[in-house]
């Protein structure tokens, strides 16, 4: 058999089965070393992305801009110039806010990939609070909504206080 | 500091100490990718920024207790044939490998933590333990992840955990595998059907450097894909079951083999034996194959178990590297098939009775 790479004769073999598909690839050792890399199409990508030269000054702004949000599928990251070309073409991304300026392109394919699409593991120390207070706050939203539905304005009120003092509190921090 | 050659001369933790327990299952691994905020994954980063992520990481990984007196390089300090035995030792990713500047590697002394500094992702902690462990070797990941959060900020979403540069690891960003050698299942003819089950699944199943399903030495690593949606207990439990049900089929699958056909399995461990007590020139696929046919017997009582160790031990120390490190320099492959026959009938001569005799005795 002859490397996938190059005409030489192929002594490395790489058979990968994911989803119940495989994949074989075949190179020479000259190529697998050069290539360095256990899952062929990771090296392949990262090659793209070698090729991808990063900009000469993406200066990376100390927090994310609020107008993010309101530009769910960005051409590029305002924060680190990524492209939304650079991930079809590689299917990697650039930094972490390339997941909110990217962020419906990303949904699509994440079904394909995973068994949810909310995180339900491990949050980090520092976040768990902060993960707490989200959770409450949008259970508080959820109950307010109902009891508006529901002509239940006594609740309500009560509701709409609780959701303010949360709101006041971040403000405070 | 730990030196590399000090590395060297100790095997892994979880390469000592075999018992009926890794039979099967070898090793559990598990890795969990983490970037900081703010600053672009490796890929993509510049060089300055991947310089200032490696110092900052580095430093803080060096203090953490299980750390001490541990290996910490830059990869750029290393050479070629270094890392390459940090691969074969699974220390570092061949990815890593081919990396240098702005790139580094920090292993406990044990060697049963190894972090990867500026691989695809910013780190990438990894946990090795044997036999089947993936819960043993997530807490151990877990307690370096744990220590790092109070000193760093992750990049991290509330809906979509922790942000990796590539979307396959979003979420817990934890792989967890476990290698498991599967001679009966091949031998049995069927390697096959239970690798589209495990697919069927949503589990990958790799065969490094397999040909086809048959993977060399029958060795097959079995891993989570999705790391989105469920949290690491439910994916570590589902994995567990899984590879705890193959293993099960492997060894019904060997007791079935010694039952209907004892002969051919005999022949199989015999002929291994003689090849690899024999054989002057070999390489390193055609001795993972017979290394894993030896492995076999000892595990089912036809040749000592005291094998099963030097078996392991050979699996890895007859890679082309570390073959290239013991003699110090870089060899021809065809030296290296010449110097790997020594190394196993020196090896085997000193675990094998002298004139062993395999077949079937009356009792």
């Amino acid at each position: 058999m002859k490397c996938d790479s190059c005409d030489q004769k192929a002594t490395v073999f790489y058979t990968q089965v994911a989803d119940g598909k495989m994949k074989k690839t075949a190179l020479c050792e000259a190529c697998a070393e050069q290539q360095g890399v256990t899952d062929p199409t990771g090296l392949l990508m990262a090659d793209q992305l070698m090729g991808a030269s990063p900009p000469p000054e993406s200066p990376f702004p100390a927090s994310a801009p609020a107008e993010m949000q309101s530009l769910e599928c960005a051409s590029k990251c305002p924060s680190c110039g990524f492209t939304i070309s650079d991930y079809q073409k590689i299917g990697r991304l650039g930094c972490g806010e390339c997941y909110r300026a990217f962020k419906s392109e990303i949904t699509q394919r994440l079904p394909s990939l995973h068994k949810g699409l909310t995180h339900n593991g491990h949050v980090p120390s520092g976040l768990v609070e902060l993960e707490q207070k989200h959770s409450r706050e949008s259970e508080l939203k959820k109950k307010l909504d109902q009891a508006i539905a529901e002509e239940n304005y006594e609740d309500a009120a009560r509701l709409r206080d609780e959701l303010q003092k949360i709101t006041e509190e971040e403000a405070a921090e | 500091m730990m030196r590399f050659s000090t590395m060297m001369k100790h095997p892994a933790d979880w390469m000592a100490g075999h018992d009926e327990t890794t039979s099967v299952v070898v090793t559990s691994r598990v890795r969990l990718a983490r970037n900081l905020r703010e600053v672009p994954f490796p890929g993509w980063a510049q060089k300055s920024q991947r310089q200032q992520v490696l110092k900052k990481l580095k430093g803080q990984l060096e203090k953490h207790p299980a750390m001490n007196e541990g290996f910490s390089h830059e990869l750029s300090e290393l050479d070629s044939l270094q890392k390459q035995v940090l691969v074969e030792r699974h220390l570092i990713s061949r990815e890593q490998a081919a990396r240098n500047e702005g790139c580094g590697s920090v292993v406990n002394r044990k060697q049963t933590l190894s972090l990867m500094i500026n691989e695809e992702d910013h780190l990438r902690i990894q946990a090795i333990r044997p036999s089947l462990q993936l819960k043993k070797a997530y807490e151990l990941a877990l307690s370096v992840d744990q220590f790092l959060e109070e000193e760093v900020n992750y990049a991290f979403d509330s809906q979509w955990g922790y942000l990796t540069a590539c979307p396959t690891n979003l979420g817990t960003g934890m792989r967890a595998s476990s290698m498991l050698h599967l001679p009966g299942l091949v031998l049995s003819d069927q390697i096959g059907q239970v690798l589209k089950g495990i697919g069927k699944l949503g589990l990958a199943v790799r065969g490094l450097y397999g040909e086809g399903t048959e993977s060399l030495g029958n060795l097959y690593q079995i891993s989570n894909q999705s790391t989105l949606g469920e949290s690491e207990e439910q994916i570590l439990d589902r994995l567990t079951k899984v590879i705890g049900d193959v293993a099960r089929y492997e060894l019904q699958a060997r007791g079935k083999l010694m039952q209907d056909d004892p002969l051919m399995v005999r022949d199989r461990i015999g002929r291994a034996t003689g090849i690899l007590t024999y054989a002057q020139i070999i390489d390193s696929k055609e001795a993972l194959g017979h290394l894993s046919m030896l492995r076999l017997g000892a595990d089912i009582d036809i040749l000592p178990k005291e094998l099963i160790e030097t078996c392991d031990r050979l699996f890895m120390e007859t890679q082309p590297a570390h073959l290239q490190w013991r003699a110090g320099h870089k060899i021809p492959p065809e030296t290296r098939d010449a110097m790997r026959a020594q190394m196993i009938r020196e090896q085997l001569q000193s675990a094998l009775p002298p004139a062993i005799d395999i077949s079937e005795r009356e009792n």
